[in-house]
């Protein structure tokens, strides 16, 4: 899975333009039931077990098979899904409340029993691949109090868990289908979901299709039954020009990435809506500050001071996506307008701070990569400092950048999370798992353990805006731009709601 | 005759066992790990170690590669990295999809070049020729991934008459597959079709120039007889040669071809195991392929002898 870092560098740094198109439903007269939807899929997928998923293109499927105990909307506020209601009764004990009409695809209950059963698989799993236990770390035990309420007793305050249970953490599968299918789990989760679709097969390297739910619990507002679509079709196609291609073909219906140089060109196309939100995810680089050059915080601001993120966005990246101001994106509600530190490059200024140095960039070998590494290259050299490029085998890069620390500058995104910790505690606390630069300020791990411990999301916020002012700052990360999260669809797809976490929840949409 | 079959066939061992020797150090020396991959933004050093034990990567070199060779030598090629399904069964999945386009390939490369190279010799200097030369010239200079991205250009974009890629299984729709595989084909045979039309115009000019063939037609054998049964057949066995090398080498073009048109097949499984470190899939994908290229020259030594009796194998 290099794949999984060319397609982060890829969302992050090709995801998708700022500008036209808009996150709504797209809805032309009453919605047709029927027919089946073909989409393209980045990379394929290795996994259908939410336990051991790494994957966006894996999530993309598991939210139109599984249901999550919470959902979110197109402005990241939490909505009911599995779980009706949540309520902190203290600091560390979670109520939630659940639906008790809800049925898995192989007709068993959904219950406070299956959440626990879900809930404490993925926090004891000894799978190697395990990736939820993380997610759950704050939780010391499930318990079941009656059918339809589940509580979760904390180790300790955690204001990030809710946004964990949208994701695969919160996902519940069924416990009978669990336990039959054993490993199979992952390949084929035969009527393990209570989702809006159910699996029917899976052709590696080939196809996934999904089939509809008939006894879905969810309607539309008009009372109807959802899903409105028969079927679903996966197909990994990893290769860009050929997504176009199907898209221009109609032998997709729906894609998430293009080519930046192609964005134009599809927002042109009669038959093609682009679409793109703000993300959650940043794009820039990461400086060493546990050796020389950077353990000097001047060097590090004059670096900063130096780059053009302007000319970046513009120049590499077909200007898909916006300037980055800090791990804070526009997407989230913790974003702060105000805060541009950094907004023009000031190579004057750089040059007053710290100059006369030199070290070494290093970045994956991909082509866009390399170009943003030459653009940074040239801007600093107008503030006298000597940029070395350094291309590297993406394994080797992320080996060598979060493992080893030995680098002196990193070319590396994220992603992105619901919540702002996820953008933040992992990577600016000290020891922090993705603190990949060593960066340490007491004053930042004060403000982000505070952020951690407190509930109310008005409380959270300024919390979250001085530690990124900090951040930013003392230039602990240079950030560079903000991807966009796109989605290109044919003419035909409607209903369609584009959240900024850039999965396609598909219950909704319906083919004209 | 069954003798050198055994014979060469045994011979067949060493050399796989050095092909295992040589995947194995090449794949281990890359850099990169395969942790990193699995882990992707869940990485961290606890869960990399266990990922090393289970896998076998915390132990020195030799002894892994000892434990391969022992599982090996019991069938057994590993489980893959990325979604643990056994190598065999990830191989197996995908070989009939490559299976089907290297045959239409290579069919595809045959019915242009015999054809075209038996004229292109008997029209020797003429228009006929030139074009044919020319034509070679460009297939043989042309990448197969550039052949296919025109193809999808062409057909898929412009005239829209062929999908622009994906495959369906023989046994859900002939049609359908047919008409995924006829762009793919074309890509992919297009180097092979040049180089054997070359070999044939060449070969069969040589062989013209044969005094048998004058023989034959002082005798009065008609001209087409003679161009049929005396001399193309004669003409061919350095093709079969050539021949032979491509259906060991078809892979090798799979890899990009397979790729370019989101064909399942083993050409792009290796090329994502590849970027997945998928370490134990690599392996057995050219373990595969090695096996295949010399099953492929055995084949063809023994198709010479067919084509010429004068060769014999005792």
């Amino acid at each position: 899975m290099r794949r999984v870092g060319i397609l982060v560098a890829a969302v992050l740094f090709l995801g998708a333009c700022g500008g036209a198109g808009g996150t709504g439903g797209t809805t032309n007269g009453a919605p047709k039931t029927g027919g089946t939807l073909k989409v393209a899929q980045e990379t394929e997928i290795n996994s259908l077990d939410p336990n051991t998923s790494g994957l966006v293109v894996e999530r993309e499927i598991y939210y139109n098979m599984y249901d999550s105990l919470l959902g979110i909307d197109a402005k990241l506020n939490f909505v009911p899904e599995l779980a009706t209601r949540w309520t902190y009764t203290d600091d560390r004990t979670l109520v939630l409340t659940l639906r008790k009409d809800v049925k898995f695809q192989d007709g068993t209950d959904f219950n406070a029993d299956a959440v626990k059963f879900n809930l404490e698989r993925y926090m004891t799993s000894t799978d190697p691949a395990a990736a939820r236990k993380s997610d759950l770390a704050s939780v010391q035990s499930v318990e079941v109090q009656d059918p339809a309420t589940a509580v979760l007793h904390l180790k300790r305050p955690d204001a990030t868990l809710l946004a964990a249970l949208v994701d695969r953490a919160g996902m519940i599968l069924s416990p009978t289908a669990i336990k039959q299918l054993g490993a199979n789990l992952a390949q084929t989760p035969t009527g393990a979901g209570s989702g809006p679709f159910e699996f029917v097969e899976w052709k590696r390297d080939d196809h996934l299709t999904l089939k509809r739910n008939a006894n879905y619990w969810r309607k539309d507002r008009a009372g109807h039954a959802l899903p409105y679509l028969d079927q679903l079709v996966y197909r990994p196609i990893t290769d860009l020009n050929a997504t176009l291609a199907s898209l221009k073909t109609s032998d997709v219906d729906m894609a998430r990435v293009v080519a930046g140089k192609d964005v134009d060109a599809v927002k042109a196309d009669p038959n093609l809506v682009y679409r793109n939100t703000p993300s959650l995810g940043y794009g820039g680089f990461y400086l060493n500050r546990s050796a020389p050059p950077f353990n000097d915080p001047a060097k590090a601001k004059a670096v900063a001071l130096a780059v053009d993120r302007a000319q970046i966005l513009k120049n590499v990246l077909f200007n898909v996506g916006v300037v980055s101001y800090g791990p804070i994106t526009a997407a989230s509600w913790a974003f702060d307008p105000a805060e541009k530190i950094y907004d023009k490059p000031d190579p004057e200024k750089a040059k007053a701070t710290a100059t006369g140095f030199s070290f070494t960039l290093k970045t994956a070998n991909t082509q866009d990569q390399i170009q943003i590494g030459q653009l940074i290259q040239a801007q600093l050299a107008k503030a006298g400092i000597t940029v070395n490029l350094l291309p590297e085998d993406f394994g080797k890069l992320t080996l060598e950048t979060r493992v080893q620390h030995q680098f002196q500058a990193s070319l590396a995104g994220w992603s992105g999370r619901i919540d702002p910790d996820g953008n933040m505690y992992a990577f600016f606390h000290t020891g922090g798992s993705f603190n990949d630069g060593l960066y340490s300020n007491p004053q930042v791990d004060q403000l982000l353990e505070q952020g951690r411990a407190t509930t109310d999301q008005a409380k959270r916020k300024p919390l979250y805006q001085e530690a990124q002012r900090i951040i930013v700052g003392d230039a602990a990360y240079v950030f560079t731009t903000d991807p966009a999260t796109p989605q290109i669809t044919s003419r035909k797809v409607q209903g369609f709601t584009l959240i900024p976490d850039g999965i396609n929840r598909l219950a909704e949409v319906w083919k004209s | 005759m069954l003798e050198y079959i055994v014979r060469r066939l045994g011979l067949m061992v060493p050399t796989a066992f050095l092909v295992t020797v040589g995947v194995f150090l090449l794949i281990h020396l890359t850099p990169g790990d395969p942790a990193t991959v699995i882990l992707a933004e869940s990485y961290t050093p606890e869960a990399a170690a266990q990922i090393h034990k289970d896998l076998g990567l915390d132990r020195p070199l030799p002894q892994q590669y000892a434990l391969y060779l022992g599982r090996l030598l019991h069938g057994d090629l590993g489980r893959s990295v990325r979604n643990k399904l056994p190598v065999t069964q990830a191989i197996g999945e995908r070989f009939p999809a490559t299976l089907e386009l290297g045959i239409a390939a290579l069919l595809w490369s045959l019915l242009i070049a015999i054809p075209m190279g038996t004229l292109a010799a008997l029209r020797r200097g003429r228009v006929l020729d030139v074009v044919a030369s020319g034509l070679t010239v460009a297939g043989i200079s042309v990448p197969n991934f550039v052949v296919g991205i025109m193809l999808i250009l062409f057909f898929g974009l412009v005239l829209r008459v062929l999908p622009v890629g994906g495959f369906t299984a023989l046994t859900e729709s002939v049609p359908d597959n047919l008409s995924r595989l006829v762009m793919p084909a074309i890509a992919l045979g297009t180097f092979g079709a040049a180089s054997n039309m070359r070999f044939t115009r060449s070969s069969m000019i040589e062989v013209l120039n044969q005094d048998y063939i004058r023989t034959a037609r002082a005798k009065g054998a008609g001209w087409w007889r003679v161009v049929n049964r005396h001399a193309l057949k004669n003409a061919l066995i350095p093709v079969v040669t050539i021949v032979g090398l491509q259906v060991g080498g078809i892979l090798e073009g799979a890899l990009v071809t397979e790729t370019v048109f989101s064909w399942p097949g083993v050409g792009k499984l290796a090329v994502e195991s590849i970027f997945a470190k998928d370490f134990p899939v690599v392996q057995g994908i050219v373990l595969m392929a090695a096996l295949s290229f010399m099953l492929a020259n055995l084949l063809v030594d023994l198709v010479y002898a067919w084509l010429d009796p004068r060769i014999s194998y005792s």
